[in-house]
């Protein structure tokens, strides 16, 4: 694809994300990225619905949560809103897997033939779980696979999505709410919250009424409800839904003067993205990140059931307040979203300024705090959720010993590779636990514990 | 000379991405002093114009921004690090020149070494050309001597060739070493800075900005005391690096430090601030106090109905009017819960025992003025209030009481009170704290109580939670716990060491009463 | 398997070299082994770390000092950074004050330099021996107060001691000069065989057995002709 194209696309996905800003949710920005201001809760759902990503949104009720992932779904891949409604899973204890997933076609069922009736929410390419604190724990696990791989399966039919985005909203804990498992928590790309806009734009927001009409349109919902829920395969029914999209999208053109992206052009966007490597300064201070919330002197790895309360000498590090260990999907998604940040400024590399971006929101929900950081922390003035404030703190730190040692830190990579193509060297020694870390993928076993 | 703020706009980020993106706001030009380059001030950085045009006439304004940007920026990056760091560098200078001004002098040209020398190795930096260009004096020299034969440079020194060798020897780019380090230094500089306090030259600061505590964000010097306090080995300890900047410091802690109801500022003892900025690494956690269940169970969700399980809670609807495996949904039941007494954290009474068994907080660390001072702390956090009752020999007058507050301050000063003397409360004074509620009870002592047993019936009778720590072990210890144990709502811990303290779990019993 | 530092392959990044982290590095060398001699000569010569001062023992632990110290290049300013590192570090578990002087004295001995200073006053604890079997054509310049057995088995050297020194000073030495600007304590110069001790202040006690050499008080000779306990 030639530059012309490339800078086409962006130029798109800008005007989408500026419309969305300007005209449908109103917010004030809280984040600032090489200079450009952004709410870090729309720049954040943007590229999780834009790059297929998984986000879990917080706040209190009534901030936006649902209503900005509904818009951002509905822009991005072309669909009137009433369709977006109609797939939503709303989180309760009487949902159940017929609901949620699929049904048995009754008529076919009492005939002794099993067929199933998908739902929106299994069929289409966008995915929105209201609440999902709500659900209960047992139905929390029937939609990790779906909501992993996009694979869903019920009786013994199942489909798997070509493209999907997940949204799912949760408010803070109260009387009715569950706790999110964990494995389900681990598969969220990112968790941001639905901030109140202030008072001025909440007035805003206040006397202008419903703004999604432009997002309506009763005739194409129509036909959307024919084809999903016509008895065809999944494959041809999704290319009919395409093109109903095609003339949603010359609608919106017509009336609103956007231009949307089809399906072809968000593959597009997708592999430019890939393409978008990482910088010798984010590549070292990602691992170092990663080190320090894996690394355990005393027992080999951080582990949830092991406590190294005492004595440890590395209390300075992350690895002395936390309690789990961070997952291997933690580095995918950061790779993913800082490479789509990357591509939406216009950068040629992922560099440290949309790690420091992305990490505090992709760390979050993944981390396990010991009880004494929480108590530290709890009451300190600050902006955001304590999870995600923590968070921020903790990049912020890691940056600042990485800024320290940066040069010492890439050296010792530097010097790691060289043995790995099998040059004779000294590994370098320090205190971080990257440097133990490199020391065990050179093959030397700590033996002072 | 063209406008020094569109030159500062330019050169700002190119200093930020060579430093990898460091959190500061953005500097800005102002018309400061001819002779000092920069200030810092909470993180902001401020260049002085006039130092710029001054020193414009043999290098270009572009170099002279990025070269001091450089400087502010590695003193952020890398030393001196933290408040902490700062102040332990000082009293390590100190302990060896024993004169204040002189100490501060040779910690100021420590940190520039350090972060100066850093920057220079790992970055392209006009850093040097500024200093090759510095109006000197006799220990700028000196100190320029090290600079030059360290960065491999010529600064055009042509003196102190000895020097500057032994100097160059400490390793400055090890920070474990800056303790051990900054001694030699300042024992090395010590005739220059000797020269230069005779010439009256010390008040004077360094053409590259001086290092002072205002420097230093309100959370950064709230931090760094924090981490002094549990570095320092006794009171006397911090006492020693703190001293000097008590007014400072006083300043800049917040009002929140002090208690909600302080009024003015003023010098803070610093025993007090060692101790609250001690306790303050420790959380300590509480239990609250439990809502109630309702006792009747409601429908909560569904789970698949299999063969064997009662029919009874089948849902006809969602099982769409068919009995299979795998179609047929059945409701499982949850009991709800109420909200009965309202969940919460009560007050607290904290009974601490001063007498003259145990420490003196003065000169060595109490760990019942810390234990006490954590539990306060929770307490306060959970929105509770604290009475204290300090005693020694209670009956002779030695005794302090507080009655329920919030204010943080008040409260440290009634802990940090310290009678010697006798061991003996009077229950009276416990009783009229108690006032109409039933608050939580904090105690901690050695138990070497004159009349523990009154302690013992007073806490065989009373409903409140009691979390007992005792200081070590003695047969009075075992009197009270051997006594204490069939009490359901009386907790015991032992205390021997900083280590055992976060393991107080306050409120804890073992048995609701509610 | 796939290398997983690719991305810092040398042709992606260099490692960049500093003067300063060369002369730290070049001088570490030396250091460790400097104090790796002493901690050997404690751990072969003092048994059980327990320190009695005989005679032959003496000269062993210094032999074996001198010994460890063959063909290492250093100078008067490592010989400082040693005594810094004994007199209050964690990288030198035990400094006993016999040993460590004997040490001090075999680097002063052995090093290039003709003339080294030391400074005692920046050191908390003391050094015993210091000067021991120092030889003809070296200097040693103590400034503050040495510790006991300064300048014993001076070897035709001059030492200078701008403080006091311990008791014992002198003690069987060869030939020399020993000036002390301020006190000595008992048995100065006792098994002196030649040379000369100058103080300048008082002499608490003189040896009783004196095989040789001058004693001087206040630049009055007060031994071996006349014998005075002055307290």
């Amino acid at each position: 694809m030639s530059l012309t194209e490339q800078n086409g696309l962006r130029k798109a996905a800008w005007q989408i994300h500026d419309y969305i800003r300007a005209e449908l949710v109103l917010t004030r920005p809280d984040m600032d990225v090489k200079g450009i201001p952004f709410n870090s809760g729309l720049l954040m759902s943007f590229l999780t619905g834009l790059f297929q990503g998984k986000e879990l949104i917080i706040g209190e009720p009534g901030l936006g949560k649902t209503t900005s992932a509904e818009y951002v779904c509905a822009l991005l891949y072309r669909f009137p809103l009433g369709v977006i409604w109609r797939s939503e899973v709303a989180g309760h204890p009487e949902q159940t897997e017929e609901k949620i997933i699929g049904r048995p076609d009754l008529g076919k069922l009492n005939q002794g033939d099993e067929v199933v009736v998908w739902s929106y929410f299994t069929l289409l390419p966008v995915k929105i779980i209201d609440e999902i604190n709500r659900l209960p724990e047992t139905k929390q696990s029937m939609i990790l696979d779906g909501v992993d791989r996009g694979k869903w399966e019920y009786l013994n039919d199942a489909i798997i999505n070509q493209e999907f985005c997940l949204f799912a909203t949760a408010n803070y804990h109260d009387i009715g709410t569950n706790t999110i498992i964990a494995p389900l928590i681990d598969r969220f790309d990112l968790m941001v919250e639905s901030k109140h806009p202030g008072p001025n734009l909440a007035y805003q927001i206040g006397i202008r009424g419903s703004n999604g009409l432009t997002l309506r349109h009763k005739d194409l919902e129509d036909e959307f409800h024919q084809i999903l829920s016509a008895r065809l395969p999944y494959h041809v029914r999704m290319e009919r839904v395409e093109e109903i999209c095609a003339r949603f999208a010359e609608t919106l053109e017509k009336e609103s003067g956007i231009r949307t992206l089809s399906s072809v052009e968000r593959q597009a966007i997708r592999l430019q993205k890939e393409q978008i490597p990482f910088d010798l300064d984010s590549s070292a201070f990602l691992r170092l990140v990663l080190a320090e919330l894996s690394f355990c002197h005393r027992f080999g790895q951080k582990r949830s059931h092991e406590m190294c309360e005492e004595g440890c000498h590395f209390t300075g590090y992350l690895c002395s307040t936390i309690q789990n260990c961070v997952s291997n999907r933690l580095p995918i998604s950061v790779r993913s979203i800082s490479q789509a940040l990357a591509w939406f400024i216009g950068d040629e590399t992922v560099g440290l300024e949309h790690l420091m971006a992305v990490l505090p929101h992709a760390l979050a929900h993944r981390i396990q705090w010991k009880e004494r950081a929480l108590a530290q922390s709890d009451k300190e003035a600050r902006d955001d959720p304590l999870a995600i404030y923590m968070a921020k703190k903790a990049v912020k730190e890691m940056h600042r010993r990485y800024m320290e040692q940066s040069s010492q830190v890439k050296d010792a990579l530097s010097i790691a590779c060289r043995i790995a193509e099998g040059e004779k060297a000294e590994p370098i020694r320090g205190d971080h636990p990257i440097y133990w870390e490199i020391m065990k993928d050179m093959g030397e076993v700590i033996s002072e514990r | 000379m063209p406008d020094l703020d569109d030159i500062l706009k330019t050169v700002w980020p190119n200093v930020r991405r060579r430093h990898l993106f460091p959190e500061l706001p953005i500097p800005e030009c102002v018309d400061g002093e001819l002779r000092v380059g920069l200030d810092i001030n909470r993180k902001k950085i401020s260049i002085s114009r006039k130092f710029v045009k001054e020193m414009s006439v043999v290098l270009k304004p572009q170099e002279i921004l990025e070269g001091l940007l450089d400087h502010a920026v590695s003193h952020y990056i890398y030393c001196p690090w933290n408040l902490a760091n700062h102040l332990q560098l000082y009293a390590e200078a100190k302990a060896v020149l024993d004169d204040k001004e002189m100490a501060l002098r040779a910690t100021d040209c420590f940190m520039d070494v350090v972060a100066d020398t850093l920057c220079v190795s790992q970055k392209e930096t006009p850093l040097p050309k500024i200093y090759r260009h510095l109006e000197l004096t006799v220990l700028d020299e000196a100190v320029h001597a090290l600079l030059q034969r360290i960065w491999g440079i010529d600064l055009g020194v042509k003196a102190y060739e000895e020097l500057s060798s032994r100097l160059s020897r400490i390793p400055y780019g090890d920070r474990s070493s800056w303790m051990k380090g900054i001694r030699r230094f300042s024992k090395l500089i010590q005739p220059f800075l000797e020269m230069e306090k005779d010439f009256g030259n010390l008040d004077t600061p360094c053409p590259m900005g001086g290092h002072g505590l205002q420097q230093y964000s309100t959370q950064e010097i709230e931090e760094g005391l924090k981490d002094l306090a549990l570095d320092a080995v006794s009171p006397a300890d911090f006492e020693e690096i703190v001293h000097d900047f008590e007014d400072e410091i006083s300043e800049a802690i917040q009002p929140a430090s002090q208690g909600s109801d302080s009024a003015s500022a003023g010098s803070m003892d610093t025993n007090i601030l060692y101790y609250m900025k001690l306790a303050e690494n420790y959380a300590l956690p509480i239990r609250k106090v439990p809502k109630e269940n309702s006792g009747s169970t409601y429908p909560d969700h569904h789970i698949s109905w299999e063969v064997g399980l009662p029919y009874q809670d089948i849902d006809p609807w969602t099982s769409f009017g068919k009995f299979m495996p795998g179609i047929t949904q059945a409701w499982k039941r949850r009991e709800g819960q109420v909200y009965g007494k309202e969940e919460g954290v009560p007050d607290c009474m904290v009974i601490i025992d001063s007498s003259g068994s145990m420490k003196d907080l003065r000169c060595d660390l109490s760990y019942a003025v810390l234990g006490a001072a954590c539990a306060c702390d929770t307490y306060l956090k959970n929105d509770a209030q604290v009475a204290v009752y300090n005693f020694g020999d209670a009956s002779a007058g030695g005794r302090q009481i507080l009655t329920y507050t919030r204010n943080r301050r008040e409260i440290y000063a009634t802990l940090c009170r310290y009678f010697a003397g006798g061991t003996k409360f009077l229950v009276e004074d416990i009783d009229a704290l108690q006032m109409n509620r039933v608050p939580d009870i904090f105690m901690i002592s050695d138990m070497q109580i004159t009349n523990l047993e009154i302690l013992i019936q007073y806490f065989n009778k009373c409903k409140n939670r009691v979390t007992a720590v005792h200081i070590g072990n003695n047969e009075h210890v075992s009197t009270f716990c051997h006594t204490m144990d069939l009490r359901k709502n009386v907790v015991i811990y032992g205390v021997e060491n900083k280590e055992d303290i976060p393991r107080i779990v306050l409120g804890k019993i073992r048995q609701d009463l509610y | 398997m796939k290398n997983p530092f690719s991305d810092f392959r040398p042709g992606n990044y260099q490692i960049k070299e500093s003067p300063v982290q060369r002369i730290v590095e070049e001088k570490q060398d030396v250091f460790n082994h400097i104090i790796k001699g002493y901690l050997d000569l404690v751990e072969n010569e003092i048994k059980d770390l327990a320190w009695v001062v005989e005679h032959s023992r003496v000269v062993k632990v210094y032999g074996a000092a001198v010994e460890g110290l063959r063909d290492l290049q250093y100078d008067q300013a490592y010989i400082e950074e040693f005594c810094a590192e004994l007199d209050g570090s964690n990288s030198i578990p035990y400094m006993i004050p016999g040993p460590a002087g004997l040490y001090v004295s075999a680097l002063v001995n052995c090093s290039q330099e003709s003339h080294i200073s030391l400074r005692l006053g920046d050191y908390q604890r003391p050094f015993h021996f210091l000067g021991y079997g120092l030889p003809e054509g070296k200097t040693l310049t103590l400034q503050g107060d040495g510790g006991d057995f300064i300048g014993a088995g001076l070897n035709g050297g001059r030492l200078v001691v701008q403080g006091s020194a311990g008791n014992w000073c002198g003690a069987g030495m060869m030939g020399g000069e020993i000036r002390v600007d301020r006190h000595t304590g008992r048995n100065t110069g006792e098994w002196m065989q030649g040379g000369e001790i100058r103080v300048d202040g008082q002499i608490h006690g003189i040896g009783k057995t004196l095989f040789g050499g001058c004693i001087f008080k206040q630049g009055r000779l007060i031994a071996p002709q006349e014998v005075e306990q002055v307290f």
